[in-house]
């Protein structure tokens, strides 16, 4: 065999020196068919790839329900009146937060748009035809307060003014007029002043008072005169009653650093990790929830980066410590949340016993889907049954565009392409066949067989297309790793219930807050190369290439070669 | 047993329809031609020259006729007896050189051998061997475009005489050349044939060549007008 080989290598050698001397001195046309080949390869590798990519960002996000192994979605929407604990309005009453100053962390749970129901009813959705599984969940809006106890006080200042009080006293009988004559010639006697007069006291001077207190009068000064004094004079009293007046003071709304803030939480049925509000699928880093009921936590990529929080951190939900224990890519949709623990803990916290408001339901077959769909939603007339494709539907964003543009253009594109460069391929390699045609006269008078000519031919476009192939492998490779190397990433959004949480301050003025919940995912396109779409690109140069090459010599090869001959070139 | 003609012609026909028109480029030609003759056809353009080369060689197929060579019926041959044919026992030279243009000389005069499958090495040497014969040697590496004419038409030469077939057909060989370097063409081709024992059909206009030629055909308008063997007319046409 090998010495087969060796002889046909050898008998070979003049066909290959052809076959390179051919391509290498007809440089300008070979260049340009390996280029155009080598284009073509090169984009069908990178519309594959880049299609491929799509897919799979599509496929993780574009199909929330089914990456978290469900099929339908179940929800209660309220009804006029509303559950009790639907929309309810978050109010914060300070008062029975603490003592001013302190810190204090408040948590609030509502259920936004889709009311509750007892967990026992999940059961009478599992009894239902075509329903092959089912798990609960409880998706709530925590509405988180937190910040100081304000200190609320006002200073109201008092005193300090002064009052006029005029009156007359009435004038000393004689007898005390007497009286006092005696006691203050007493007085003089007994003192070592030679105060010989005497003084009355005018009613008009004594009668003046400033303010209550002895001023320095006349006689103010002289104790002696005090002492005398009638008792009736000495003490002068008189009720004054000011006018009565309300002091209005408006009080400025103290300074509190209070921050209101919203996030999802899903309540998560711990007993089976394939599906549920989020399965452990969705794990991207750490580990799913325990079937323990521990107070651990899940939290969705997007939250834990705008949170800081990563794996063995602590979240607080409401003075309770969760560890985080695994980071999730959140499946959009409605039933996506920021945060997941176990459907218990949660159901505690939030006072939510035996409480859920959506149930996942699996379906037998993908074809039942519509059907038990139908049924669960007559069984259940206030249920709102979801399926994926609505839940789909509900999202937007570059990914959907660039993925629907993939689906409706990609296969045509990559027709097109391929079929652009298979055609441009074989339309240099049929014209330079076309110039050629002497030459392939030329050879057949020479005694060349058909069959040596076409074989000669379709070998040069053979290599052409295995070095066009190739370059355009590497050319494709490189243009893909290019393109991920952009790190180029699609946004998808859900267009979630929005949930209206009011947050109404008691004691003061607040306006309701709403806050829309809108789950918007990253999605980054990564275009994988896959071995095949190389082989499938390389291979239809070749063949592309082999093609035109076999066809434009058959045709040439197909004349006599007089007429060959003929041609003028 | 007699051994047949090299050629024989019973009408042979070859026409062509250009537009309503059918025009006899080989009008109902008999004729016989022998071994190791040096043959001139000759005859104004257009007169059916080259087309009666092609028949000779069996690069055509006549229209209507019959061209019998040593004996064989060549329209009932396949077209793969027929390659083997020109391989074997055909040799052509062109008037244009017809040299495979991005091919060295040597590798040219390969081309003309190599379909019958000889190794590279006998090949190589074989091809190197015919062109010193006809002065070449030294140009064995170079392309055809690096040659002046008369060169490329001594390639030509090599090419067509490696395989060493039985009849070398030339058109108009000196027709794109100087009369110095047609004049070597000349003298090479007749005294290569001499010494292989080939023999030569050449189409001229050349009036000097055709008179040095022992038969000289002429041709017009298809038709064979002039045959003539060392100066006297050839009886050609025996009926059978």
């Amino acid at each position: 065999m090998a010495v087969l080989a060796i002889a046909a290598f050898v008998r070979s050698v003049f066909y290959l020196g052809y076959l390179s001397s051919e391509l290498l001195r007809r440089k300008g046309r070979t260049i340009l068919t390996l280029l155009g080949l080598a284009l073509g390869v090169a984009l069908v590798i990178v519309i594959t790839s880049l299609s491929h990519g799509l897919d799979q960002a599509q496929k993780t996000a574009l199909n929330p329900l089914s990456s978290i192994g469900t099929d339908l979605t179940v929800t209660v929407q309220p009804d006029g009146a509303g559950g009790a604990f639907a929309n309810r309005t978050v109010s914060t009453d300070l008062s029975t937060l603490g003592k001013a100053g302190q810190h204090f962390s408040y948590d609030t749970f509502s259920s936004g748009s889709q009311t509750t129901f007892a967990q026992s009813q999940a059961k009478n959705v599992s009894s239902i035809s075509g329903v092959t599984k089912i798990a609960t969940g409880l998706t709530l809006t925590v509405t988180h307060q937190e910040g100081k106890v304000p200190k609320i006080s006002t200073q109201i200042t008092a005193g300090g003014q002064r009052l006029n009080v005029q009156g007359q006293t009435s004038p000393p009988t004689a007898a005390e007029m007497a009286k006092m004559a005696s006691c203050l010639a007493k007085q003089e006697k007994s003192s070592s002043s030679s105060t010989t007069t005497t003084t009355t006291p005018s009613p008009q001077q004594g009668g003046s008072l400033t303010g209550g207190q002895g001023g320095p009068g006349q006689f103010g000064g002289s104790a002696a005169m005090r002492k005398c004094m009638p008792a009736s004079m000495r003490r002068f009293s008189r009720t004054v009653t000011t006018k009565k007046q309300t002091i209005t003071k408006n009080v400025k709304t103290p300074k509190t650093n209070i921050k209101t803030s919203t996030y999802t939480i899903g309540g998560v049925d711990t007993s089976r990790t394939d599906m549920g509000l989020i399965t452990a699928a969705q794990v991207t880093k750490g580990r799913f929830l325990s079937k323990k009921n521990a107070r651990e936590a899940l939290v969705a990529n997007s939250y834990a980066s705008s949170h800081k929080l990563k794996l063995g951190s602590t979240l607080t939900i409401k003075k309770t410590k969760f560890r985080v224990v695994g980071l999730v890519q959140a499946p959009l949709g409605g039933q996506s949340a920021d945060v997941y623990v176990p459907l218990t803990q949660l159901q505690t916290l939030s006072g939510q016993k035996k409480q859920i408001n959506v149930v996942l339901v699996r379906a037998g077959k993908s074809s039942a889907v519509g059907t038990v769909q139908k049924k669960i939603e007559s069984s259940f007339p206030t249920a709102q049954v979801a399926s994926a494709k609505e839940e789909a539907a509900q999202i937007s964003g570059s990914l959907v565009t660039a993925s629907d543009l993939a689906k409706s253009l990609g296969l045509a594109l990559s027709i097109i392409v391929i079929a652009m460069a298979i055609m441009l391929a074989a339309l240099l390699t049929l014209s330079s066949i076309a110039k050629r045609v002497r030459e392939i006269g030329t050879l057949r008078a020479l005694g060349w067989s058909r069959r040596l000519v076409i074989r000669q031919i379709a070998a040069e476009s053979l290599a052409q297309g295995i070095v066009g192939g190739a370059i355009g492998v590497v050319i494709g490779i490189a243009a893909t790793a290019v393109i991920n190397s952009f790190n180029l990433s699609l946004s998808a959004s859900s267009k979630a219930a929005a949930t209206t949480t009011g947050g109404g301050f008691r004691g003061f003025a607040s306006n309701a807050q709403t806050a829309t919940q809108s789950a918007t995912s990253q999605v980054a396109l990564h275009a994988p190369l896959a071995g095949s779409i190389i082989l499938i690109g390389f291979a239809l140069a070749v063949l592309g290439g082999l093609l035109a090459g076999a066809t434009g010599a058959l045709r040439a090869a197909q004349l006599r070669p007089a007429d060959a001959l003929r041609q003028v070139e | 047993m007699l051994a047949p003609p090299l050629y024989e012609l019973r009408g042979a026909t070859r026409s062509f329809r250009l537009g309503n028109s059918t025009i006899m480029a080989v009008d109902s030609m008999d004729v016989a031609l022998d071994t190791e003759e040096f043959v001139a056809l000759e005859g104004p353009s257009g007169s059916g020259k080259t087309t009666l080369l092609q028949l000779l060689g069996a690069l055509d197929r006549p229209s209507s006729g019959k061209v019998f060579f040593e004996g064989r019926d060549l329209a009932a041959l396949s077209d793969g007896e027929l390659a083997e044919l020109r391989l074997r026992s055909f040799g052509f030279i062109f008037q244009q050189f017809n040299l495979l243009t991005t091919l060295t000389a040597v590798q040219n005069v390969e081309a003309g051998l190599a379909p019958l499958g000889v190794s590279a090495g006998e090949l190589r040497e074989r091809s190197l061997a015919m062109l010193a014969e006809v002065g070449l040697r030294d140009r064995a590496f170079h392309l055809p475009s690096q040659m002046s004419g008369g060169e490329q038409q001594r390639v030509a030469i090599a090419r067509a005489l490696l395989a060493e077939p039985r009849v070398v057909l030339a058109d108009e060989p000196t027709g794109n050349l100087d009369s110095k370097s047609g004049a070597d063409v000349i003298a090479l081709l007749t005294d290569l044939a001499a010494r292989h024992g080939t023999t030569i059909i050449v189409a001229t206009h050349d009036a000097g060549l055709a008179a040095r030629a022992p038969r000289r055909l002429t041709m017009h308008d298809g038709r064979l007008v002039g045959d003539e063997k060392n100066g006297k007319k050839a009886k050609t046409t025996e009926k059978r």
